[in-house]
This record gives C-alpha cells, sequence and structure tokens, in this order.
C-alpha cells in the first residue's frame, strides 16, 4: 500500500464504484455447508464448472475457491486464501471465469504468489493481458522439433547432455545436491551470454529465506530484470502450491506464444504432488499408490506439455522446461520420480557420493541423459564432445577396476589419467556459467591431450590460464568460435599451440 | 449395505408429493424417520433447499426480500413483476423482512439464485478490491 500514490488509490476506487453500479442482475448463488483445511463443502451452484472461481462473501470481503469436486449434493471447493474468514452459511457465488493471472511484460523483475499479486512490496502490477492458468497444449500442427540450443553455461550439461529450446530436462537428485544451483546457473547464462532467453522460476513451497537469496543473487547477477519469480512458502495454503507451477507456466507461454523463448524452473515438482495428494485427500478422492490420487501422472504430464518449440507459422517461439524432483535416499524408481522422468525427454542425475567427492555438479554420467538435445546442441560444442560421455563412463569402470591391481598396461593408464583429468575439468563452482568458446577450447585441450603433462590437481589452473591468454591474446578468434560455428583446423592449431605452451608453467608444480 | 439415497432423489420425492398434491403429512412422516435412521438430521435444510430447487424448476418459486426498511408498494410490485419475467414461474410467493445491518437497498433471494443490490454487499466488494489493490 506505501507505494500506491492517491492519485492511484482515487482512480482505483472510482472504477470499483463504476462496476458496482453496472453489476446486480440476477446470479447463481450456493451456501457454505463446511468449510476446513482449506476445503469449502457448497451446496447449491448447480452450474458451476469444473476448475471454475467461486466468490464467497465473508465479513473480510470475498474469498475466492476455486471448485475441483463436482458431486450430486455438493461442490468441493479448494480455498484460495485462509479458510479462518469462510463460515457455514456464507453465500457463495460464481465469478463466471476459470482462473486467470496477469501475463505479460511488465511482470519482469517481479516477486508474484500464484495468483499475480506482487510480494515483492513493488507497486500493484497492471499487465494488457490475462493469461489462463489450465490451458490446453498446443497441438501436434503447432510444433516444431528441437533445434536450437538452451545453453546453461555448465559444461558437463552443455557437452553431454545439451538441452534444446522447447525441451523438458528433469533435473532429478537427493537434497542438498546442488539441483537448485543447476537451474540457477542455467537462468544467469541467459543473461551472461545475453540469449534473450526469459526466466520464470517456480518456487513450490520453499523456505522465504531460500527466496530472498535467490532474488538478492539474480539481482547481483543482473538477471532479475529478465526474469519472473512465482513464489510459495511452506505456510502458503496447498491450494497455492497446487497452482504455483500452472500460474507460472500461463506467465511463460506469454513469452512462448509472441516469439520470444522463455525458461521454466519448477522448483519442486516432489512438493507440488505432496500438495495435491493433500488437497485430494481432503476432497476425499480415493487415494492409490503412496496416497497420492489416480490423476497424479495427469497433474504433471498436463503441465509439462506446455512446454514447446512453435513452429514457424505461430512465431517459432519456445518454453523450455527445468523440471526438479528430489529424491529419498537415491531411489529413481519411487513413484513420482518415475512419472517425471518418463513425460520429460531426459534426466539429469545428481549423485550425493559425487558431491560429497567434491565434483560439482555432481551428474551422474550414467544414468543422465537428454533425449531430444543432441539436435540442439551447437556444432562448436559437438565437435568437441563426440566421445566425452562415453570417455567418462569408461573412466569411472576402469577407474573402480584399477583400484584392485597396480599393473596397467600404457593405454589402460593413459585412459585413466585423462579421465581424472576430464573430471577435474568438468567441476565448476557455482555462479559461473562458461560461454560456448571457454567450454569448446577447455574439452578440446583435454581430450586432444594438449593437458598431458599437467597433473589432474592443476587442471583448473591450467584451464583458468589457457581462458586469459586467449582471450587476452585472440580475442577476436574467440568471438567467432562463441557464435557456435564448427572449429576450423586453424582454430584447433592456434588452442593447441597456446594450450601447450601453457601446460609447460605447470609441469612442475 | 443400503445404497445411501441422495439428497437429490429425497427431495425430488418430496417436490413430487408437494405438486401432485400427495399425503404431505405421511410423507413428513417418513422423510423425518429416514433421516434419522440414516442419521442424516443435520442435512434437513440442504434437503429443503433441493426441495425449492426443484419446485423452483416446476415453476413454483418461493422467496425472500430483505431490505433495512419497508420497501415501497410500488417497489414491492416491481420486484414481484422483475422476478416473473427472470423465473418464468406459473407461481410465486415472496416474503419481505426488514434487516438493519443490510444498510440501504434490498436483496431478493430465490431457490439458488440472488440479486444482492444492498449497500451492505457493495460495501464487501470495496473492502475486497482494495485488498487486492
Amino acid at each position: 500500500m506505501t507505494n500506491i500514490s492517491i492519485a492511484e488509490l482515487s482512480k482505483e476506487l472510482r472504477e470499483a464504484i463504476d462496476q458496482l453500479e453496472t453489476q446486480g442482475n440476477l446470479g447463481e448463488v450456493g451456501v457454505v455447508v463446511r468449510v476446513g483445511d482449506g476445503v469449502a463443502w457448497i451446496h447449491g451452484l448447480r452450474k458451476a464448472g469444473y476448475s471454475e472461481v467461486l466468490l464467497i462473501d465473508t465479513d473480510e470481503g470475498e474469498v475466492e475457491a476455486f471448485a475441483l469436486n463436482l458431486l450430486e449434493d455438493e461442490i468441493g471447493a479448494v480455498l484460495l486464501g485462509e479458510d479462518s474468514a469462510v463460515k457455514a452459511g456464507q453465500s457463495v457465488r460464481l465469478k463466471g471465469t476459470v482462473l486467470d493471472v496477469p501475463v505479460g511484460p511488465e511482470l519482469l523483475g517481479r516477486v508474484v504468489d500464484p495468483l499475480g499479486r506482487p510480494l515483492d512490496g513493488g507497486p500493484a502490477i497492471k499487465t494488457k493481458q490475462r493469461g489462463l492458468v489450465e490451458r490446453e497444449a498446443i497441438g501436434v500442427m503447432g510444433r516444431k522439433s528441437v533445434h536450437e540450443p538452451l545453453m546453461t553455461g555448465i559444461v558437463s550439461i552443455d557437452a553431454m547432455f545439451p538441452i534444446g529450446r522447447g525441451q523438458r530436462e528433469l533435473i532429478i537428485g537427493d537434497r542438498q545436491t546442488g539441483k537448485t544451483a543447476l537451474a540457477i546457473d542455467t537462468m544467469i547464462n541467459q543473461a551472461k551470454q545475453k540469449t534473450g532467453v526469459v526466466n520464470v522460476y517456480v518456487a513450490i513451497g520453499q523456505k522465504l529465506s531460500k527466496i530472498a537469496r535467490l532474488v538478492d543473487r539474480l539481482k547481483q547477477e543482473g538477471v532479475m530484470e529478465q526474469t519472473i519469480i512465482v513464489a510459495t512458502g511452506p505456510s502458503d495454503p496447498a491450494s497455492l502450491l497446487y497452482l504455483a507451477p500452472y500460474s507460472g507456466t500461463a506467465m511463460g507461454e506469454y513469452f512462448r506464444d509472441n516469439s520470444q523463448h522463455a525458461l521454466m524452473i519448477y522448483d519442486d515438482l516432489t512438493k507440488h504432488a505432496v500438495a495435491y495428494r493433500q488437497m485430494s485427500l481432503l476432497l476425499r478422492r480415493p487415494p492409490g499408490r503412496e496416497a497420492y490420487p489416480g490423476d497424479v501422472f495427469y497433474l504433471h504430464s498436463r503441465l509439462l506439455e506446455r512446454s514447446a518449440k512453435l513452429s514457424d507459422d505461430l512465431g517459432a517461439g519456445s518454453l523450455t522446461a527445468l523440471p526438479i524432483i528430489e529424491t529419498q535416499g537415491g531411489d529413481i524408481s519411487a513413484y513420482i520420480p518415475t512419472n517425471v522422468i518418463s513425460i520429460t525427454d531426459g534426466q539429469i542425475f545428481l549423485e550425493t557420493d559425487l558431491f560429497y567427492q567434491g565434483i560439482r555438479p555432481a551428474i551422474s554420467a550414467g544414468l543422465s541423459v537428454s533425449r531430444v538435445g543432441g539436435a540442439a546442441q551447437s556444432p562448436a560444442v559437438k565437435s568437441v564432445s563426440g566421445n566425452l560421455k562415453l570417455g567418462l563412463s569408461q573412466f569411472r569402470e576402469l577407474a573402480s577396476f584399477a583400484q584392485f591391481g597396480s599393473d596397467l598396461d600404457a593405454a589402460t593408464k593413459q585412459q585413466i589419467d585423462r579421465g581424472q583429468r576430464l573430471t577435474e575439468l568438468l567441476k565448476q563452482p557455482q555462479y559461473a556459467p562458461m560461454s560456448i568458446w571457454q567450454q569448446v577450447v577447455s574439452i578440446m585441450s583435454v581430450s586432444n591431450g594438449f593437458f598431458d603433462t599437467v597433473p589432474a590437481s592443476h587442471i583448473k589452473d591450467v584451464q583458468s590460464a589457457l581462458l586469459t591468454k586467449l582471450w587476452a591474446e585472440h580475442k577476436k578468434e574467440m568471438q567467432t568460435l562463441d557464435k557456435g560455428g564448427k572449429p576450423t583446423e586453424d582454430d584447433v592449431k592456434l588452442v593447441k599451440k597456446i594450450a601447450t605452451a601453457v601446460a609447460k608453467g605447470f609441469e612442475d608444480k | 449395505m443400503a445404497r445411501r439415497v441422495s439428497r437429490r432423489v429425497l427431495a425430488e420425492y418430496v417436490a413430487e408429493v408437494i405438486v401432485g398434491g400427495g399425503d404431505m403429512p405421511l410423507t413428513t412422516q417418513q422423510l423425518a424417520a429416514h433421516l434419522v435412521v440414516t442419521r442424516r438430521t443435520k442435512e434437513l435444510d440442504m434437503i429443503m433447499r433441493d426441495v425449492s430447487f426443484i419446485l423452483a424448476d416446476k415453476g413454483i418459486v418461493s422467496g425472500t426480500v430483505i431490505s433495512a426498511y419497508e420497501l415501497a408498494q410500488e417497489t414491492k410490485k416491481a420486484i414481484q413483476s422483475y422476478v416473473a419475467d427472470v423465473s418464468k414461474a406459473k407461481s410465486i410467493s415472496l416474503s419481505y423482512q426488514l434487516d438493519q445491518a443490510v444498510i440501504g437497498g434490498y436483496k431478493v433471494s430465490l431457490p439458488g439464485s440472488q440479486i444482492d443490490r444492498t449497500i451492505s454487499h457493495q460495501l464487501t466488494q470495496l473492502k475486497t478490491r482494495f485488498k487486492k489493490v
């Protein structure tokens, strides 16, 4: 309220009065029969549709709810606010619309709740358009295959599990394995590389302190201007947690439908499924496996199906999704993880063991996959990362085998050494996404053996020295390489020359 | 175990008896006994509301008009003709009640529908509007 001027307030008041004066037609009404745990049971309203918004007249003003259970005798509606003001006997009216939220560029840089109300203390959000929270996904003919890269800036992902615009790539792992960090780095990379991709981060039941830290960080990195945050905390009603990803998607779809590119991050869908389970149990829907309702698969499939690469006729925009799932004890065969794995176009699996070994990001090369991203990988990265995944997997197998004996042939020893260097190279600190040329040069240097004389423990130092030298002395060539084209023979020769020279300084250390 | 009879089915039975001029005291006793045996006496209000819905569908509308002050005869007439117009009912009976809490204006409550032109309702809407801002 503090930021609203008197003039603005007065205008709002006039508009409200005008609207009131035009109302007054006979409308259908029902009555609240009972209420509790965020669910109101309503008698009457025989014309109410599924997911339609209902208005409950309370002493504190109108409270919104949406109809989820349409039964013969009554309607089960989930309240979109506190249930303390709602009492049995209060009258309920139909709003005449299904749920919608404000959408548009006005939301960029803002933190909002799933109904589009600002949470950042900023002024009221006034957009020209509103988008439906529940909307059908684009059909087959409106789509195009994924072919443009969405660079995350994380070498191991861009090289081994590339993500394309319009793809759905799951980030899965136990708690505290760096799932959110991967998503945040991807958001930061969009700003650093000036890709123009709009980020929509949906926090589902996340601690508010964590969201506040994230906002601060995004502001520091200059990413907030192209980011929308849809935030819900652990104390919010389950209905808001349930709505958050759908609302966020509606906001992202605006950019997709206007020939732009947007990136959705759902952090995380495990909590979303839990919120939906709570609602379903309170609505007395029959519980199934792990007490989830029967339509929990549809809950996530209809959400993720809205992420797509649009055809040229529809403007060629895209909506990429990075849903996050938290596993328990690394079990990816649990109910919700298997559901979301089967819906998405690949997954990045983060391992606790790798994380505590200091291999961060702790991406498991064996269990991670990108099913459609290969077609979207930039030629530059593709040319150097051909057998990276295979080499890394072979190294991990050989390394565990080599623990049993020290008599190794030269070829095996070299493979292990190179694998160790590669593992070191793929370690990357948080908030430091790398551009295409940096990734290409780094991978090329290790996989072509330019750093074979450098001990694995000094790989990050030599990599840093190489990148600094190349940028200082050959900026033009690196800028060309950064455009994503396949490196020429001259480029390879140049990198070899500089890398070999730089490596000499690290041989004896 | 016998299948639970829905409220709507019970209401339809009662409405049929009312419209058809059946034995109302007997029906009342039957319904009361059924509600007691099935432990559903709390649903009585809702069943009555359902009955009024069904009667309205059959052209028999009964409603209430609430206002802060006694309405003029002309206003009552206008409300009666408005209700007849929108409900297309054969028979309309409106009861008039006074309630200072509505402050001003009037509220017409019909089975399953309502027109609320009271000042208290408009104030509630304004309150909601400003909460959102």
